[in-house]
């Protein structure tokens, strides 16, 4: 195959010179010789640099003549190249660049001097990294930060020192801008209506929640107890605890005995979270090592640690006689009534039978229930006073007179008024021979009290009497004085128990009403009965884990005893 | 090619050297001490008596928060400390090492730290950019590990430089061997030649589809069946050319597997760092 060879060169002008020619033989070398078929006059190239020679199939063999190495197509070749002229090829050596093509089926070499050495730039290869397409880290990283730092950051802290200060105020929005987003958990629901108004309760930069802020709105909180006497009942405190306390204090916290010692906020929409037994267990747990006149007995738990329950009792017919006893020792009760809870339960004898013939139209079921007599509180929480008209009368008739189709009935507690109407009763004839109920003629029941009239009032107050029979008598003989009837609304002075949250439960699974043949029995359980369900709060298999502060509150409102938030707010 | 035995022998060399990867650093002293650091933390999350839950607010939270900050300030130092390469005991690899499996413990710290509380706020957003920043360290490490070996594989010997000057010889062929061509066929070849290999974005260096390439349109719209040699031979440059360009997107596609995860990776520590500062400060703030 006959080579071409045709040389390109360039003017000062630029204007391009082309002289082409013919070469014969079958391989020519290239060099900076001048005995080479091309010869190219640059030190970079060696005087017998490249030797062309034919290769199978039209294809050309450019082989290293020398030490030095060349490129073809830019890539660099040590000892040996094929090329197809067809497809062509470029050979650079030194400055100069040998195109290889065919035309004719000639191999054509266009030689062509470059003015300056080629390369990439270093431009072009930035192309290969990302930073030649994507923002740089630089002004991204800057733009966040900035970003972050003036919306959750700077915004607040600005609006936050130079907002105009107000009362706290349950009802106003905050002036606080962006400090929702610095808000670590919901409010609990009692706190929810403060949600947007952070600086109701964190007034002062880096300086803790005070109790001056709970107490601005709390007014009617009043302290557990004395502050000195809490410091004795805390007592030294444990070595790690003391060192919790002193790196809170560096950081500015109150405590201990704090609000928010207890009330932890931001952990969740929702009730409060309940102040955990530990808070109560690590003062009373053993309270009675330092605090040597307490008159509570220790209590640390309720399943494994807790006194019997204290009842505060009357004991006699004199009210002031008020007794706090435990149910260990089976105090007995005064209540200035003969009432056998046995008898009106009983399911056979003579009161069963006079509630079932009265049914359902005097509001009674089969035999007597509790609720037949004992009527709730509007909150559930107790029971009222069983009162005589509305709980007893129907059965225990104050009916003594009949007129026609009218009866007339003794005021109960009233007794001036009682005996006049009994002394009318006997001045008049003829004398009622029975008395029955208003719309129930021909019942066996009527005030049977030993005969009418004057046998009426003389036997009242005997056992069997028209008041004797549940009454105690109070006066001399012809009086009709009773002792008084207390009817205590809590036993316990320092526990709440809502019945309403055990109205699952059978009455007398708790009060063994159905087996007290006196009045004096104390129905009351023992704290063993509770903790059939009720264990202490870390107690996981008990069917109602039970912290202090589901029967204890801690805060005494107006001096007394406080009721339980939840009951309290019923 | 006779240079390719020689670099396959030169390859062996390198993989038979006493080279220790930074991952498995002294025996993996720093995945030891980061489990141990992570179970003492889970123990502690277990048994401290912390009260009424568990989170960043109890004592146990505090101390992991502070650690968590400390590691995340000090991992953030990488970035300055490996601008200063040194031996020895704090050797560089070590650091990096250190880097590595402690800021894979800190995904344990920092979730004890939140107890599980997250929300819409600015102490999520920390978090949320720690486990975005590192996410992006986890795959970088992987790329890493992976990808090296392919990128010189797909580079055959060539550096990047002779990869763009051998598309630059190839096209300088096409100029002349376009000559002949009619007005359609030669505005195909100048608009193939003019078009930038690396004027695409990210998307298509990372999945390395390049939908506009024009290289690509004229070998589809030359007519080089027809006989006319001029046209065969510019079809076989533009073939030639695309061997070149995919050689090339291939090792832009690598490159910016293995670089992508630090467009993510430093500037989101950046904003981590501001958000961990107004967390903090909030936090502190409305005491």
């Amino acid at each position: 195959m006959p080579f071409r060879i045709r040389t390109v060169d360039v003017t000062a002008t630029g204007r391009e010179i082309v002289r082409e020619r013919e070469l014969g033989q079958a391989e020519l070398t290239i060099g900076r010789a001048a005995e080479n078929d091309i010869h190219l006059p640059d030190l970079a190239v060696e005087q017998r640099h490249v030797r062309v020679v034919p290769a199978t199939g039209g294809k050309l063999r450019l082989e290293a003549l020398g030490k030095l190495a060349f490129t073809v197509d830019a890539r660099p070749v040590e000892e040996a190249a094929i090329i197809d002229p067809s497809e062509g090829a470029e050979l650079a050596i030194g400055s100069y660049r040998l195109e290889f093509l065919e035309e004719d089926g000639a191999v054509v070499i266009v030689v062509r001097k470059i003015a300056a050495r080629e390369g990439s730039k270093v431009d072009d290869l930035a192309g290969f990294s990302l930073a030649h397409v994507l923002p740089g880290n630089r002004p991204v990283a800057w733009i966040g930060l900035l970003a972050i730092l003036l919306a959750f950051l700077a915004v607040p802290v600005w609006s936050h020192m130079t907002r105009t200060r107000h009362k706290p105020d349950y009802d106003r929005a905050g002036a606080v801008l962006m400090d929702a987003s610095w808000r670590t958990g919901a409010l609990s629901s009692a706190h929810h209506g403060l949600e947007d108004n952070c600086e109701a309760c964190h007034v002062q930069a880096f300086v803790a929640v005070r109790d001056a802020v709970c107490v601005a709105c709390h007014t009617d909180i009043v302290e557990h107890a004395a502050r000195p006497r809490q410091a004795v009942a805390r007592g030294p405190l444990a070595r790690f605890e003391q060192v919790q306390w002193n790196v809170a204090h560096a950081f500015s916290k109150p405590g201990p005995g704090a609000c928010t010692d207890c009330h932890t906020e931001h952990e969740g929409s929702g009730p409060m979270e309940r102040t955990r037994e530990r808070f109560c267990a690590d003062c009373h747990g053993s309270l009675d090592a330092r605090l040597a006149d307490t008159a509570l007995a220790n209590a640390g738990d309720f399943g494994t640690h807790h006194p019997q329950f204290k009842a505060a009792l009357v004991t006699g017919p004199t009210l002031a006689e008020v007794l706090r006893v435990s149910l260990d020792r089976r105090p007995r009760q005064w209540t200035g009534l003969r009432f056998p809870h046995e008898m009106h339960l009983s399911r056979t004898n003579g009161v069963a039978q006079m509630a079932r013939r009265l049914g359902a139209r005097g509001g009674y079921g089969d035999p007597l229930e509790c609720a037949d007599c004992h009527r709730p509180t509007e909150d559930g929480v107790r029971f009222m006073p069983v009162a005589m008209e509305q709980d007893c009368e129907a059965c225990h008739s104050l009916v003594y007179d009949r007129i026609g189709t009218t009866f007339r009935t003794l005021r109960h507690g009233n007794i001036e008024q009682m005996r006049a109407d009994l002394l009318a009763l006997d001045a008049r004839a003829p004398r009622v021979t029975g008395r029955r109920r208003p719309g129930q003629y021909g019942t066996l029941y009527r005030a049977d009290f030993g005969g009418p009239g004057t046998a009426l009032l003389s036997r009242a107050m005997g056992e069997k009497g028209l008041c004797g029979e549940c009454h105690t008598p109070a006066g001399g003989r012809g009086s009709l004085q009773v002792q008084p009837v207390p009817q205590p609304m809590r036993y316990f002075v320092n526990g709440w128990f809502d019945h309403e949250d055990h109205k699952q439960e059978q009455c007398t699974s708790c009060h063994a009403a159905d087996r007290s043949d006196a009045s004096s029995d104390l129905l009351l359980p023992g704290v063993g009965q509770c903790r059939d369900c009720h264990m202490g709060e870390s107690n996981r298999t008990a069917e109602v884990p039970s912290s202090c502060a589901m029967c204890h509150s801690y805060h005494p409102r107006n001096v007394t005893v406080a009721a339980l938030p939840r009951i309290a707010r019923r | 090619m006779a240079a390719a035995p020689e670099a396959q022998g030169f390859a062996d060399r390198r993989r038979a050297s006493d080279h220790e990867s930074f991952l498995a650093h002294k025996r993996l002293r720093w995945l030891k001490i980061a489990a141990g650091l992570n179970l003492v933390a889970i123990l502690g999350y277990a048994f401290a008596e912390v009260e009424p839950r568990p989170n960043g607010g109890t004592w146990y939270g505090y101390i992991l928060g502070t650690i968590g900050a400390l590691l995340i300030v000090w991992l953030s130092l990488l970035g300055v400390r490996k601008r200063a390469m040194t031996p020895g005991r704090w050797s560089l690899k070590a650091w990096t090492s250190a880097h590595v499996y402690l800021g894979l413990a800190l995904i344990v710290i920092a979730t004890l730290h939140t107890g599980f509380q997250l929300g819409w706020n600015v102490h999520t957003l920390a978090y949320a950019l720690m486990m975005l920043v590192i996410a992006s360290g986890v795959y970088g490490v992987w790329v890493y590990a992976l990808l090296p070996h392919k990128l010189s594989d797909n580079r055959r010997e060539l550096t990047q430089a002779q990869m763009v000057d051998a598309l630059a010889a190839v096209d300088r062929q096409l100029e002349q061997a376009a000559q002949p061509l009619d007005r359609a066929d030669a505005d195909r070849v100048i608009a193939a030649l003019a078009q930038d290999p690396f004027g695409h974005g990210l998307i298509s260096r990372l999945s390395g589809r390049y939908r506009g390439c024009r290289t690509e349109a004229a070998i589809a719209a030359l007519d080089a069946a027809a006989g006319d040699p001029a046209l065969e031979r510019v079809a076989t440059l533009l073939g030639k050319r695309l061997a070149q360009l995919e050689q090339i997107r291939r090792h832009m596609r690598l490159k910016a597997m293995l670089e992508v995860w630090l467009y993510v990776h430093v500037p989101v520590t950046v904003m981590l760092l501001a958000a961990l500062t107004a967390h903090i400060v909030s936090v502190f703030y409305y005491w």
